[in-house]
């Protein structure tokens, strides 16, 4: 960040200065006001998408941290809201039951919405979403957050729909009436999975007829239950949204060992799917219900569900009945199918590939270490003495390491031969000790000057 | 004397084991057994040896063999135990804060210190370094005075 002092702008009198410090000399105003403006120290504020306080002001929502966190946020509360969307369309009876565990959390006015005075599933949420106070609170959060006005549609029901909705409502209920207040929602509550779709059709047909059969029948009929009725896991199923082959059974005998006089239950699509089932195979309701079972046994394992509820993601169910149990899965340890067909190879070729990882990353280390010429040359030679049988071992007597002495200046190879001289010197001084001391008579100088003089 | 570790008398058999030692550090330890010192570094280094087994070898030299005299000449051996590192044949230094960098001197306060040593210079090895920084703080290297050569 330069500041860039024009001599044009230094009259301070002349330029409108917003600074309402005037008494500052004219570059230092540029600064301060520069200053300010990049240090805007605004109070924190919480941000709801990325979850944390920050000081950056109206900035916050243009920052790509933030435009993730918010496409992040928005998917979440559309999985949610695609179910609510669903059975706005197909709208069924709420059983009292399980409206207790329905419950969204509307993210932009903050509020739980729940379903307990509700007959109809998703009835609140779809008021809710529909109404006026949750439109200005989405508007004002795509304001605060920043996400595009044209979102606003995506997260609301408009009032067209929702009238809609209400009649179908109405038109149920008054189906309804004269069953007893009973069952109706075979036509709604369907999954969106392709294995159904004859179904669904079928139930259309069905929808007003044999339920009322299945329902009345169903109340004389106790069946024993063929599996443990988990009431969490109904619940877990309604929150989770994850295809649950488990829980779709208990979902099942769940309704099924219920008095039917609260309705059947129109909230799992699975209960529709076997009530659909039995529908359709068999007319004749105590047959219905059994067959019910075995429809259902089968069905759960092929269809998805779901997603329905705070579905997530349309998780389709593999078709278990062609499990080859027989044959083993990852959970027995048995080898993957790929596998049998080439063992051996693949086995030695994954050995030799990981060997020669290791080696090769052995060898990626090593060409800077320490005496590596040294240590590559010698590898070479040993190997030769294996193989060749060539007695290389006897080096020079004299050979001594790579070694810096303590006292020395200079390359280790100075030290060697600093040593080397050492030595010699050495094995000279013991030579010459070793020769005998010829004793002679001390002759000073002068007697040797004296005894030289005369001669002259 | 450690019956676990090779102790080495001859010339011979110091090259051949210096040579011999390839893409691992070489502890040479000159001292003499009977050294109260020595004993004290030779248990260490004989319980620590298959710890560092992966990357070091340790030996020992007795200096008070003829034909090793030659080395403790050559290494300025003044002090026992001295402790000599070597990698691929070349000779590492480390510098612990002392006046001598090419050796340890003394004993180690625990076998931890030893493996940390050791491993300091194979890791400088690797690198290609040739002298490496003691990981041990001041208090744990033992203290010596180095008279200037035959001073």
């Amino acid at each position: 960040m330069f500041l860039k002092i024009l001599p044009g702008k230094i009259k301070s009198s002349v330029k409108p200065n917003p600074n309402p410090n005037n008494e500052l000399t004219p570059p230092i105003n540029q600064k301060s006001m520069k200053k300010k403006n990049k240090k805007q120290k605004s109070e924190f504020d919480f941000c709801k998408v990325c979850n944390r306080n920050h000081d950056e002001g109206q900035r916050h929502k243009y920052f790509p941290s933030h435009t993730n966190s918010l496409s992040k946020f928005f998917s979440r509360f559309q999985n949610k809201l695609t179910e609510v969307r669903f059975f706005l369309k197909n709208p069924s009876f709420l059983r009292l039951e399980l409206a207790s565990r329905n419950r969204l959390w509307c993210v932009f006015c903050d509020c739980d919405i729940d379903e307990l005075g509700s007959s109809f599933a998703c009835q609140n949420a779809i008021n809710h979403l529909a109404s006026g106070d949750h439109l200005k609170n989405l508007k004002h959060f795509l304001w605060k957050y920043g996400g595009g006005m044209d979102r606003v549609d995506a997260f609301r029901i408009s009032q067209a729909d929702i009238a809609k909705w209400e009649t179908k409502c109405k038109s149920l209920k008054s189906e309804a009436a004269p069953c007893g207040g009973t069952s109706q929602g075979l036509q709604s509550g369907l999954s969106n999975d392709i294995h159904k779709e004859p179904d669904y059709e079928n139930l259309n047909n069905y929808e007003k007829n044999t339920l009322h059969h299945l329902n009345s029948n169903i109340s004389n009929v106790v069946m024993p239950l063929q599996q443990h009725t988990n009431e969490y896991q109904v619940s877990r199923l309604e929150h989770s949204g994850v295809a649950n082959v488990g829980s779709n059974m208990h979902v099942i005998t769940s309704t099924l060992s219920v008095d039917p006089c609260d309705g059947t239950s129109l909230w799992n699509a699975n209960n529709l799917m076997a009530y659909g089932n039995g529908a359709v195979n068999d007319s004749n309701c105590s047959g219905d219900v059994s067959h019910n079972k075995k429809g259902a046994n089968q069905d759960e394992r092929v269809f998805s569900r779901e997603n329905i509820s705070r579905g997530l993601q349309n998780i389709t169910q593999i078709s278990s009945f062609l499990l080859r149990e027989a044959g083993g899965n990852v959970h027995s340890g048995a080898p993957p199918p790929w596998f049998e067909e080439t063992q051996g190879d693949q086995l030695n070729v994954q050995l030799n590939q990981v060997s020669t990882l290791n080696k090769s990353g052995k060898l990626k280390l090593n060409p800077k270490r320490v005496g590596a010429a040294w240590a590559e040359k010698r590898k070479m030679e040993m190997e030769m003495e294996k193989r060749g049988g060539i007695v290389k071992s006897d080096c020079d007597p004299n050979w001594l390491p790579n070694f810096g002495r303590v006292w020395q200046s200079g390359s280790r190879k100075e030290s060697r031969k600093e040593f080397e001289f050492e030595k010699q010197k050495q094995t000279n001084v013991h030579s010459l000790s070793e020769m005998p001391m010829e004793i002679k008579p001390y002759v000073s100088k002068r007697m040797v000057a004296q005894y030289l003089v005369p001669e002259i | 004397m450690s019956y676990l570790l090779t102790t080495l008398t001859k010339k011979k058999e110091i090259d051949t084991i210096i040579r011999d030692t390839i893409d691992k550090v070489l502890v040479l330890r000159f001292g003499r057994a009977m050294d109260a010192l020595c004993l004290q570094l030779d248990d260490i280094l004989a319980k620590s040896s298959r710890d560092v087994s992966k990357f070091a070898d340790v030996a020992l030299v007795d200096i008070d063999s003829e034909d090793v005299q030659v080395y403790v000449k050559y290494f300025d051996i003044t002090l026992i135990p001295s402790t000599v590192f070597f990698f691929n044949a070349h000779h590492m230094k480390m510098d612990s804060g002392t006046a001598d960098h090419t050796k340890w001197v003394g004993a180690f306060h625990r076998k931890q210190d030893f493996i940390d040593v050791v491993e300091a210079i194979y890791r400088g090895a690797m690198k290609g370094k040739l002298i490496v920084n003691c990981p041990l703080p001041p208090e744990r290297i033992p203290k010596y005075q180095l008279l200037y050569k035959d001073v």
